[in-house]
């Protein structure tokens, strides 16, 4: 697939972006311009490639409109300011169910399940816009997933998160691991990669330099270098120590206890 | 992103290195004599005279693509609904099927034809010559305070980036389900949802922006020093006074019986 | 100037007869609420800053670390009215007898989101650097001079002509703190300066900060990332609910459990901990490899 914006800028050069994700969570990482947000628009059809083809869950992107994706995508903007529009955060939240039709009780456990896996139950009438940064961040994930997409695409999620949103994020990936949910998460945090996903895609000047399981990642720290991002505090920690490769805390604490 | 709505053509003719205020002053001369001249000759006139600095400023082909694309349908609808309709119609023309054209209402949409023509060509000039930047510098140095130079500096950047913003916001809206593309009526339906968030959005923007300028010094009552110098000189001062004041003196000869 | 252990809250009154000029931002007894909100954003704080000190201030959402900017440059409560009890003290002036724009010469203010922070009114990059300086009346050619000067210290140099609306978030908030570092402000405050940033953008933006820093200007900075913030910063203020918990170098801070609990720590203390070594915990890279290795050992 190859894509180029208006302006001429190519983002993905000869022979384009070849690419297969599967299920469970992967991160999709890269410097700024390395084409990650890009990617993301054109999997919900935002941006429509002008060479190959992008197919999300056996459909095919260019074929139908991006309302339609909706069914089956839910993405979350990096600027949650460029997604907010309803007065409240329930109205906000529930606005992609209520779009797509769904029914009463779907809409309501959805939403539910919305709120509660973002931390936002208690304010549900609140303005958006009387809400910080970061709980606003929140509400646009919630608002990507009460439609209970089958897939659920997070643009820099961790930005500007405190520790125990971090943290809330982390199960929440693992909560839509385990319902069969498929999560892209495109993301600068290393660290969170290293903790909460399993598959890691590290993009560099619109090619894929690396696909493949975290934990084998950042074994070669020049692709890592060369795609202008730095390895988990704990990889830094390991290589210090003599361990083998750790990409969690986790790792770090069993290869440190044998 | 898009960058601010600008028009500018560069160039190093007479025209471009000209003083904005001569230019602007040439603008509004040529769009008020357009309107007040009585006859169709005098308004040609103008029209000449302004289609000859537009071609030594360089931007003659510019101008002829958006002139076109602008005056052609506004003279065809003239030229259609005065040559028929107008009260003082007597004099036949021409007739095309069973609608009859008359003379004295072509005449009048001619008139009007030019004149708009007058209008657009002058506009388009001063813009093609002039950066956006310069005209409000030229206004500062002329006494227009700080706060009223922001507004017409920022008055350009404005309509991009509301534009900008509602793409952004209808792209989340589509990613949510909000279909916008299809029949016609779906895709008008689609901008209602689109209001409120652009208002809103707009709001809590300016209120940012208002607290940056704040940080930055804005408003602080300081002696305003010149960003740039504008070439001028005694030729051009004299020049304006003249355009200005052909522009009461055109009124004073049309109220005296200037045919 | 050294950390006075005055209890959880870290009372930072300078001790009687040392000249203020030394501090550079004093709270005194600080409660602030901003207009119709219930509770207060922040309660009860009291905190004194050196001159030329960095200073990290962490916490959960909602702390209050962006009222305490926002107080700090005055737009609290000049600019959002609400409830202002204390003194703020800012370069020796107290914050109610000076208009934020008559503070904006000495204090500058990065926001976190990069958008909103330009003028709107300039075509080109560099135009909008010096868009600071000229509200304050600086000669042509000194404007130019400090362009530069700021272009090159974040690294924006090459995009000098181009017009700010075309320019990444990333870009956007280097360009934001140019124009800011042009008007030579004596104290810096920066609200989570390179949450839009990339890994290599940040380190950028961390190299000029330091450089800032040795060159005695006080950066009072908002971060989340506490391994960056035990790595920077000499001294972390930590904040939870409207008031400060800790106050002090990063190792005692992230030493306590009120703070661990309540705000988080660095990887490398919950690691120590876990490991089962005994405190206190080191919160840096170094730190936790001399700790690790001599257990190795």
């Amino acid at each position: 697939m190859r894509f180029a914006y208006p302006g001429g800028v190519e983002v993905y050069p000869e022979p384009g972006l070849t690419l297969t994700l599967g299920s469970g969570v992967t991160a999709l990482v890269g410097e700024n311009g390395a084409g990650k947000t890009t990617l993301t628009k054109l999997l919900i059809g935002l941006l429509r490639p002008s060479a190959g083809s992008v197919t999300v869950a056996g459909l095919e992107v260019a074929k139908i409109t991006v309302a339609a994706m909706a069914r089956t995508v839910g993405y979350s903007f990096q600027n949650p300011d460029d997604q907010l529009f309803e007065r409240t955060v329930q109205a906000e939240v529930s606005f992609g169910p209520r779009v797509l039709r769904r029914s009463a009780e779907g809409i309501e456990r959805g939403v539910a399940w919305a709120l509660r896996a973002c931390g936002l139950e208690g304010k549900e009438d609140v303005h958006p816009h009387d809400l910080g940064l970061s709980e606003r961040k929140w509400v646009a994930i919630a608002s990507a997933l009460a439609g209970e997409p089958a897939v659920v695409v997070l643009d820099e999620p961790t930005l500007g998160q405190d520790y125990p949103s971090r943290e809330r994020l982390r199960s929440l990936v693992r909560e839509l691991d385990d319902r069969g949910r498929s999560v892209l998460v495109v993301t600068h945090d290393m660290d969170f990669v290293g903790e909460a996903c399993p598959t890691a895609v590290v993009l560099s000047h619109g090619r894929v330099r690396y696909s493949g399981p975290t934990s084998k990642a950042f074994a070669d720290h020049s692709v890592i270098q060369e795609a202008g991002l730095e390895p988990p505090h704990v990889d830094s920690l390991a290589r210090m120590l003599g361990l083998s490769e750790c990409v969690s805390e986790a790792d770090v604490l069993s290869a440190w206890r044998r | 992103m898009a960058g601010g709505l600008s028009l500018y053509a560069e160039g190093k003719s007479l025209l471009h290195r000209a003083h904005p205020l001569t230019k602007g002053a040439l603008t509004l001369s040529a769009i008020a004599i357009a309107f007040i001249a009585p006859s169709i000759g005098w308004v040609l006139g103008i029209g000449v005279i302004l289609l000859v600095l537009v071609t030594a400023a360089g931007v003659l082909r510019r101008l002829l693509a958006v002139a076109a694309a602008i005056l052609l349908p506004i003279t065809l609808l003239l030229l259609a609904v005065q040559g028929f309709a107008n009260a003082n119609n007597r004099t036949v023309a021409f007739a095309l099927g069973p609608i009859v054209y008359y003379r004295e209402g072509l005449a009048i949409a001619a008139l009007a034809a030019l004149r708009i023509a007058c209008l657009v060509c002058a506009t388009f000039l001063f813009s093609f010559t002039t950066r956006p930047a310069d005209i409000s510098e030229a206004l500062m140095q002329r006494g227009l305070s700080t706060r009223m130079g922001y507004v017409v500096q920022s008055a350009l950047q404005i309509i991009p980036q509301t534009l900008d913003m509602a793409g952004r916001i209808q792209d989340a809206q589509r990613a949510r389900g909000l279909e916008t593309e299809g029949s016609l009526p779906r895709r008008a339906r689609a901008y209602l949802p689109l209001m409120l968030p652009l208002v809103l959005s707009s709001l809590v923007a300016t209120q940012e922006r208002a607290m940056a300028l704040e940080v930055r010094g804005f408003g602080l009552p300081v002696k305003r020093v010149a960003r740039f110098e504008f070439a001028d000189s005694p030729l051009q001062r004299v020049l304006r006074w003249v355009l200005i004041g052909a522009v009461p003196a055109a009124i004073a000869a049309r109220l005296a019986g200037w045919r | 100037m050294g950390p006075d252990r005055g209890g959880a809250r870290g009372d930072r009154r300078p001790p009687r007869g040392v000249a203020l000029s030394s501090t550079s931002l004093v709270f005194e007894n600080v409660s602030y609420a901003y207009e119709e909100a219930a509770r207060e954003a922040v309660s009860d704080l009291s905190l004194s800053i050196a001159v030329g000190e960095w200073v990290g201030v962490t916490g959960p959402t909602n702390a209050g670390k962006s009222t305490l900017c926002l107080l700090a440059m005055g737009l609290a409560p000049h600019f959002f009215g609400g409830r202002l009890k204390g003194r703020v003290v800012v370069l020796e002036k107290d914050s109610r007898e000076l208009s934020v724009i008559q503070r904006s010469a000495e204090v500058g203010l990065l926001f976190q989101n990069p958008f909103t922070q330009i003028s709107g009114a300039r075509e080109r990059v560099d135009d909008e650097v010096g868009f600071g300086p000229e509200c304050h009346g600086v000669s042509r050619l000194e404007v130019a001079a400090r362009v530069e000067e700021a272009m090159a210290l974040v690294g924006i140099s090459q995009l000098a002509a181009r017009h700010p609306m075309d320019l990444s978030g990333g870009q956007l908030q280097r360009l934001a703190l140019a124009g800011l570092l042009a008007m030579r402000p004596k104290l810096l405050l920066l609200d989570e300066p390179t949450s839009q940033l990339d890994p290599a953008g940040t380190a950028a933006i961390f190299d000029v900060l330091a450089g800032l820093h040795a060159s005695g200007i006080t950066i009072v900075m908002v971060e989340h990332r506490l391994e960056t913030l035990c790595e920077l910063c000499p001294r972390v203020v930590a904040m939870v609910a409207g008031r400060i918990i800790a106050d002090g170098p990063p190792d005692d801070v992230f030493n306590r459990e009120a703070v661990q609990l309540r705000v988080g720590s660095p990887v490398f203390t919950r690691l120590a901990r876990e490991a089962g070594l005994s405190p206190p915990w080191p919160v840096r890279l170094r730190d936790a490899t001399a700790v690790f290795g001599r257990r190795l050992a």
